[in-house]
């Protein structure tokens, strides 16, 4: 299964044989670091007004930890 | 060669050997002048030049093609460096010429400049004829010239040398075929060089053979014995075909014709899903290598009918800008070829066509074909759009990267970014840079480095209100800069070294909270994928602060995860408590073992709790002694039922109360299976009990670990402490007795945000290099994180606000 490229969807290879990797091609990185610079990556985040999350007992289990 | 008749010229072949002398001056004026200036006629005396006289020769067989006689044309180049082109034309006329008095035709054509058909435009409607310089010149410019005439059933000689005829022209013998051979070589003392290039000839052949489709021409080289064949009925089609024939393209070839005017135009082309741009121009089968007017016209319709198709089909909304020119020949291979009736070449090498006519022309015709082409095709239109947005996000893509970084200074490596607050050291292999998120994280971790090779970069993430209730967070392209600019690495195609970065330990130190996991999720990704080489060199590392402080007395301890707080737990617990079962006592690291098993089990249980009842399994577990044969035996079976709900009744009433216990029947082991329904936390919850369950390892485990319990005796026990006792009924809660009674006195706080540590507290816990624990980023981590990003990037809500809520991305995710 090859992975594919993040920006443009297409198979890409993997190093060394394709320098560009993760990406395809020279191009589609460049698109990518475009959007970077763009500020169009973001991620989730909860509001700026929300309750901290509160402190939980020691004894509870640290996986369930979204607080939303 | 007939390229150079005129058919009108029909005669028998009778000249007189007076006559023949009288014209022989003639000739002498006009081929002397073409010897002492040879590049004044083809351009040098060099490579150039050399091979220009092959293709001089070629091309009147290929007006002959053109003019619809020729239909095959076979060059050789032969072992002492002569080269002969055969063609099965209509072969030159031979006879007395009607003008020239006391010449024959064909030496009229091989002597006079300016000699031929092609000048009148009545025998050669169209012709390439290489600018008008005649195979004179090629003659005039031979050391010798043989020609071999095939013509109304005969065959006809004539040798010249330099030019000169040395003898009439002869009837040498009878034959079925037509055509006429040019067999010459290159005068050395004209010529710097005389070897003729295979590679070159052929080029320039195949092209021929694309732009007159059905031409076969052959090339064969007798000092090397290689030898090609070229024949595309597809014509220019084939060309681009050819062009594109290892590139992944994005629609069949379009191809489009029209002659106005005089004018025939023909017009191939393809989109590739590579990068360059490939277009050939024709004028008359000349390559016009420096393009010109109809090459204009091609570019700015082509760019006019893509951007007009577009703004109709509304396609590239989220364009910025509309593409170029450039964008839109982005892996564009096309081939125009244009005919016309007298070709205007200019330019430093005469291949650049000049008329000017032309430009309009092309334009309508382009603007015509290619707007119905993509209205019909909407499939392979929407490729290619797809495609030419693709060139003008990379195009604006890749100036803006270009842009931002120059201009804030992230390539001169002088200008370091104002919040990095860099180390001593200037040494990467002992520099370390700490990403840290947060203004106030950023303030403590500056206060409290090691300054000598610990340099700290604080990133704020910006958090926007997408929607009501829905909030995002992204760095700035000011941030990603500052990051870029303090890596010392650059970006991107050009400036982008790896080897240059300044640290070689990156940390990214960020909330032990999801935000703060998104935002690492986030550097991870752009690590990933713009700098992939510092993640694989093993540069990258995530910095492992403590999820727990724990106050006892004046002491402040900090933990870095619930394993390592239950661990402290219990090590205090086993300084001070002492359990006495039916056993004996148990205290110390026995205890201290036991109480770790009492955890395992209820680790275990809190797994298979998913689907089942903890409480029921404990009872089933502890109190029941059940194995898969169990089930066959109904009178055994219930006394088990009987001994869990008495368990349950001691310790969990409240469960008994709601409890409904099922026998039901299990055909495929023609056995029972019990089914347990009780609440939790008031939904219905339905423990099933079967062979399954039974003979599972997660039983196996449960019951292992019961028999470990067992070695202590039944309960109850007494747990002793230094001030208190308690009575436990059963392990879990002797374990759950000492760790209240461990507990206290000590204040356990859950660090959520970096900031929550005071600067020493920082050093102390994620930044001493004695102490601290770093997770190194392997490029597999690294994957797991573009994919998570991905995700959190992905355009579906729904599967997105899920995983989110499912995995809560926990910090553990990116951990292991």
């Amino acid at each position: 299964m090859a992975a594919l490229c993040p920006s443009c969807h297409k198979p890409a290879g993997p190093r060394p044989g394709n320098k560009s990797a993760p990406f395809c091609s020279p191009r589609c990185r460049q698109v990518d670091l475009g959007r970077w610079l763009g500020e169009e990556y973001r991620v989730p985040d909860r509001p700026l007004d929300a309750e901290p999350e509160q402190p939980r007992p020691a004894s509870a289990p640290a996986q369930d930890e979204d607080g939303r | 060669m007939n390229g150079i008749s005129k058919p009108a010229a029909e005669a028998s072949t009778t000249s007189g050997p007076a006559e023949y002398g009288t014209a022989q001056i003639t000739v002498l004026e006009g081929l002397e002048a073409v010897r002492k200036r040879p590049s004044m006629y083809i351009g040098d005396t060099n490579v150039y030049g050399l091979h220009h006289l092959v293709y001089e020769v070629v091309d009147n067989s290929v007006d002959e093609a053109l003019a619809g006689f020729c239909t095959t044309l076979a060059v050789t180049i032969h072992v002492d460096g002569s080269v002969s082109v055969k063609d099965n034309g209509r072969g030159i006329p031979v006879g007395p010429h009607p003008t020239v008095h006391g010449m024959d035709t064909v030496d009229v054509v091989m002597t006079k400049l300016h000699a031929g058909g092609k000048f009148e435009n009545s025998a050669y409607k169209v012709s390439g004829g290489l600018h008008g310089v005649g195979v004179s010149c090629v003659n005039a410019l031979s050391e010798w010239l043989r020609l071999e005439i095939q013509r109304n059933g005969k065959v006809y000689e004539q040798r010249y040398a330099r030019g000169i005829p040395q003898q009439q022209v002869a009837e040498v013998g009878v034959t079925d075929g037509r055509g006429t051979t040019v067999w010459f070589k290159p005068d050395p003392t004209i010529f710097e060089t005389t070897d003729i290039s295979f590679d070159t000839l052929s080029q320039r052949l195949r092209e021929l053979a694309f732009l007159n489709a059905g031409l076969s021409i052959t090339i064969t080289d007798e000092r090397t014995s290689k030898s090609h064949s070229f024949q595309f009925d597809g014509g220019i089609v084939s060309f681009v075909e050819y062009l594109n024939k290892s590139k992944e393209t994005l629609h069949p070839p379009i191809f489009f014709k029209a002659v106005k005017d005089d004018v025939a135009l023909e017009i191939a082309m393809q989109w590739n899903d590579g990068y360059d741009e490939r277009i050939y121009t024709f004028a008359n089968n000349i390559n016009t290598h420096e393009g010109g007017s109809h090459l204009v016209g091609f570019k700015s319709a082509l760019t006019r009918s893509i951007n007009a198709y577009a703004e109709r089909g509304g396609v590239w909304k989220d364009l910025k800008e509309a593409p170029t020119g450039e964008d839109a020949r982005e892996g564009l291979a096309a081939v125009i070829s244009v005919k016309l009736a007298n070709p205007q070449f200019e330019g430093q090498t005469k291949t650049k066509l000049g008329n000017s006519e032309l430009k309009g022309l092309v334009e309508q015709m382009v603007n015509e074909s290619l707007g119905n082409f993509l209205e019909e095709n909407p499939g392979a239109a929407r490729k290619i759009m797809a495609k030419i947005g693709d060139a003008t996000r990379g195009r604006i893509a890749a100036r803006k990267a270009r842009e931002t970084v120059r201009r804030k200074g992230a390539l001169d490596g002088l200008s370091l970014p104002g919040k990095l607050a860099d180390c001593q050291s200037k040494d990467p292999s002992e520099s370390e840079l700490y990403i840290v998120e947060g203004d106030s994280a950023g303030g403590s971790a500056k206060q409290g480095r090691d300054r000598r090779n610990q340099a700290i970069l604080p990133l704020k993430g910006k958090i926007l209100n997408v929607e009501k209730a829905r909030f995002e967070k992204m760095l700035t392209s000011g941030e990603i800069v500052a990051l870029i600019t303090a890596l010392g690495t650059g970006v991107g195609r050009e400036d982008y070294d790896p080897t240059a970065a300044r640290y070689h330990r990156i940390i990214l130190m960020t909330d032990a909270d999801v935000d703060g996991s998104h935002i690492r999720t986030l550097l991870l990704t752009f690590f990933y994928r713009q700098m992939p080489e510092l993640i694989a060199k093993g540069y990258l590392y995530i910095a492992q602060p403590p999820l727990y402080k724990v106050t006892r007395g004046k002491k402040e301890l900090f933990l870095k995860d619930q394993r390592s707080l239950d661990e402290y737990l219990l090590r205090i617990a086993m300084e001070r408590a002492v359990v006495e079962t039916s056993a004996g006592e148990l205290k110390g690291p026995a205890l201290r073992a036991l109480l770790e098993r009492v955890a395992q089990y209820q680790d275990r249980l809190a797994k298979l709790s998913r689907r089942r009842d903890p409480r029921v399994l404990d009872a089933l577990v502890q109190a029941a002694r059940i194995d898969e044969t169990t089930l066959l035996d109904m009178d055994a079976l219930a006394r088990q039922v009987e001994a869990m709900h008495a368990w349950m009744g001691e310790r969990t009433p409240d469960v008994l109360g709601h409890l409904k216990t099922f026998r039901k029947d299990d055909p495929e082991h023609q056995a029972k299976k019990l089914v347990f329904r009780t609440e939790m936390n008031g939904s219905p919850r339905e423990t099933v009990v079967d062979h399954a369950f039974l003979t599972s390892p997660e039983y196996a485990e449960l019951v292992a670990l019961r028999e470990v319990f067992a070695q202590g005796g039944p309960p109850p026990y007494r747990v002793r402490f230094e001030e208190s006792e308690a009575s436990a009924k059963s392990v879990q809660e002797i374990l759950a007795a000492v760790r209240a009674d461990a507990s206290r006195g000590l204040a356990i706080q859950r660090f959520k945000g970096l900031g929550e540590m005071n600067p020493e507290q920082l050093w102390d816990t994620t930044m001493n290099p004695e102490t601290r624990t770093l997770l190194q980023v392997r490029v597999e981590d690294a994957v797991e994180s573009d994919d998570i990003f991905a995700l959190l990037m992905g355009e579906a809500v729904e599967p997105r606000r899920e995983f989110i809520e499912k995995n809560a991305l926990d910090v553990q995710n990116l951990d292991i």
